[in-house]
């Protein structure tokens, strides 16, 4: 984790000093737009993951990981995400009814994805649980 | 190393396709990304091959301009949205986490959806075959006022905008989840400074899709509900013009991101076969991200003729690209000095990609020039030029990065005069196919016709190229053999066939479920499998130079 955050902030510099150079030179809306956009997801980037962590602006190599986490091995839910998402834009294109049973669709599997995401954590307090005795 | 205490037996197996689809391990999902752009590589080059069979004489009759429209769209957007940049994120979801020594994925359900949703894009755009109007047929750009539902009606047209939206959600998703991965899960000892080229390059190419695939996103959303009659958002002159910024905001961005990984492969292919690190490291880094920030200020170097943009700002940022674009071929020639070079497939393909990128690299110098532009645009010299760049160079970018990485993935070595084979076919195919265009574009052969005037010189360097087109096909197809044969009667590879410089070859091929088996290797360098061959042999020498 240390230091994540550093060359995404430093990558989103570069960024905001190129894309102010061309605001001044190229001052339209749509480009002062999309560039205040990308620069704008960037820095959120750099910035959630410091919030995440603060060290993720430390810089210097990472220290070894030392809580335990369980690994998903496979997932239906997000598989059902995906095909969902996809059923319901080639459903506004198609036909409609393709828009309800995606839409349909997607509500189940998000509703697999929190049952996935809960075993996942209950794993994790069970390895936990197992760890505290040492 | 970091520690996952997940029990070992509750790992999937590999086997059964319904574990390989629904798989959330990095590698598979990597896989099943690569293997599905290889198909629409296939896919693509056989619309190619279309294209060529109708252009190699001035009047063929092969295809209606109708259909030479849609099979030029598809041949584009399919190499583009289905084959280069989602195979550059294919190799970004496999190697990163090895090369940096994580035992998996960050938020691999994200990227598991991400790989479905692009798939459905995919599949929604092909499916645009099937309708009655027809497939998408407007360009893998698809301008607007072109695009719209007046001049380009039908619901064919639709799902090619859906599709491209769709492998623009799903591969945005599978970037955040690589990007996460290296700030957050790193090896001990693997500080920034410390990745792998590949690893730099990937980071680059995943934060680049981030910052601009939702103007994709986005420009074609509009273009839908504008299609559909619930808006009118680009309209007249100026709708035009914003169609193209959004656009282009994302489009050239995404030529990066469809050449640094391509670049990163290429570069680990020569630093390990020269036995030596990749010279000028940190320079090189800094290079790359000036590189890539400098691709997102440059978007309007596509518009220089539309009379909509400033042509000086761009023209200065696009011409700047120069500067990194100089330091990565030093630092690879660097590599090379005094090196202990050997010669296998993978070099042969990586040196290659940097000989033949550069033919596409100057010729954007000279498209970078908005004088020089004006005499270009929309001819030949264009098609030249990004074949050059995405063929000639990131396609084998990606030839070198398979012969280096088929063993880690497979634990069978591709067979080396089978690769060899390959690349001199293809070099011949791809230098006949594309030279001759700078010289046809250069006499004023406009892109995307059907048809060409009677001219002798014209036919002659369009049959050229038609020819040069079929040995490419068959370069490819001696791939597809090489695969073939070395998976069915496998040379085992081992580990580290090559003597690697990156944490990936010290796990076993193909890795395990959780990547390392064993503890890792400190990290000191970007090379740490060199450090500690290196200090092996200092140990030996100074053994040797000891009074017994
Ligand atoms: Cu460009």
């Amino acid at each position: 984790m240390r230091g994540g955050a550093i060359a995404i902030l430093a990558w989103a510099t570069v960024l905001l000093v190129l894309f102010i150079g061309n605001w001044i030179w190229d001052a339209k809306p749509v480009n002062a737009a999309t560039a205040a956009f990308a620069a704008v997801v960037t820095y959120a980037t750099g910035v959630a993951l410091w919030l995440a962590r603060r060290e993720a602006l430390r810089p210097g190599p990472p220290a070894p990981r030392s809580e335990p986490e369980s690994v998903p091995q496979s997932s239906l839910a997000a598989v059902l995400i995906g095909l969902s998402v996809g059923t319901i834009l080639f459903g506004l294109a198609w036909a409609n009814f393709l828009v309800y049973f995606g839409a349909g669709i997607l509500v189940l599997s998000l509703g697999r994805l929190v049952l996935e995401l809960r075993s996942e954590r209950a794993t994790r307090r069970r390895l936990l649980g197992e760890e505290e005795p040492r | 190393m970091s520690v996952a205490t997940a029990p070992r037996a509750r790992l999937a197996r590999r086997g059964g396709w319904p574990e390989a689809l629904t798989s959330t391990d990095h590698k598979q999902i990597g896989l099943n990304l690569g293997a599905c752009s290889l198909f629409f590589f296939l896919l693509g080059g056989v619309f190619a091959l279309i294209l060529r069979t109708q252009l190699a004489q001035s009047n063929m009759q092969v295809l209606s301009d109708n259909s030479y429209n849609e099979i030029f769209t598809m041949h584009g957007s399919t190499m583009i949205y289905l084959f280069v940049t989602p195979m550059a994120v294919a190799m970004a979801t496999y190697l990163v986490p090895l090369q940096i020594g994580a035992v998996r994925l960050s938020a691999p359900r994200l990227s598991l959806a991400g790989f479905w949703t692009w798939l459905a894009g995919g599949l929604v755009m092909e499916s645009s075959w099937l309708t009655a109007d027809g497939a998408g047929r407007t360009g893998w750009s698809s301008y607007v006022p072109m695009s719209n539902s007046t001049n380009t009606p039908g619901v064919g047209q639709d799902l090619w905008v859906i599709g491209v939206i769709l492998v623009a959600l799903g591969l945005t998703a599978m970037s955040i989840c690589v990007t996460v991965t290296v700030a957050r899960r790193r090896a001990p000892g693997m500080a920034l400074l410390r990745m792998p080229v590949f690893t730099w390059t990937a980071l680059l190419s995943v934060l680049m899709i981030v910052a601009a695939f939702p103007m994709l996103i986005l420009a074609m959303t509009l273009l839908f509900i504008d299609r559909t009659g619930a808006g009118h958002i680009y309209t007249g002159f100026a709708g035009a013009i914003d169609y193209q910024d959004l656009f282009w905001f994302f489009g050239h961005p995404v030529v990066y991101v469809m050449f640094f990984p391509y670049l990163g492969g290429a570069a680990e292919a020569v630093a390990v076969n020269a036995h030596k690190r990749w010279f000028g490291y940190t320079a090189f880094v800094v290079s790359i991200m000036m590189f890539s920030a400098l691709s997102m200020a440059v978007w309007s170097h596509h518009m220089y003729t539309t009379g909509g943009v400033t042509n000086q700002y761009f023209a200065f940022t696009s011409t700047l690209l120069l500067v990194p674009a100089g330091i990565e071929y030093f630092d690879m020639i660097g590599t090379l000095i005094g090196g202990a070079i050997v010669l296998r497939a993978s070099m042969l393909f990586a040196l290659t990609f940097f000989l033949q990128f550069l033919v596409g690299g100057l010729s954007g110098v000279f498209v970078a020039s908005p004088v020089l532009d004006y005499h270009a645009y929309g001819t030949y010299i264009v098609v030249a030029h990004f074949h050059y760049t995405l063929f000639a160079g990131s396609i084998f970018g990606f030839f070198a990065a398979a012969y280096h990485w088929f063993p880690k993935l497979t634990g069978a070595l591709l067979r080396e005069g089978l690769g060899k084979l390959q690349l001199a076919v293809m070099v011949i195919g791809t230098n006949l196919t594309f030279f001759p265009m700078f010289f046809l574009g250069n006499d004023g052969m406009p892109r995307r016709v059907s048809r060409y005037p009677t001219h002798p010189e014209w036919g002659t360097l369009n049959l050229l190229e038609t020819i040069g087109a079929g040995i490419i096909a068959l370069g490819v197809l001696i791939f597809l053999i090489n695969v073939i044969v070395s998976l069915r009667r496998r040379i085992v590879a081992g580990d580290d066939p090559w003597l690697g410089h990156t944490l990936e070859w010290a796990t076993t091929s193909p890795p395990p479920p959780l990547n390392f088996e064993a503890p890792l290797p400190p990290v000191r360098s970007y090379a740490p499998l060199l450090d500690l061959r290196e200090q092996q042999l200092d140990r030996e020498r100074r053994l040797e130079g000891a009074p017994a």
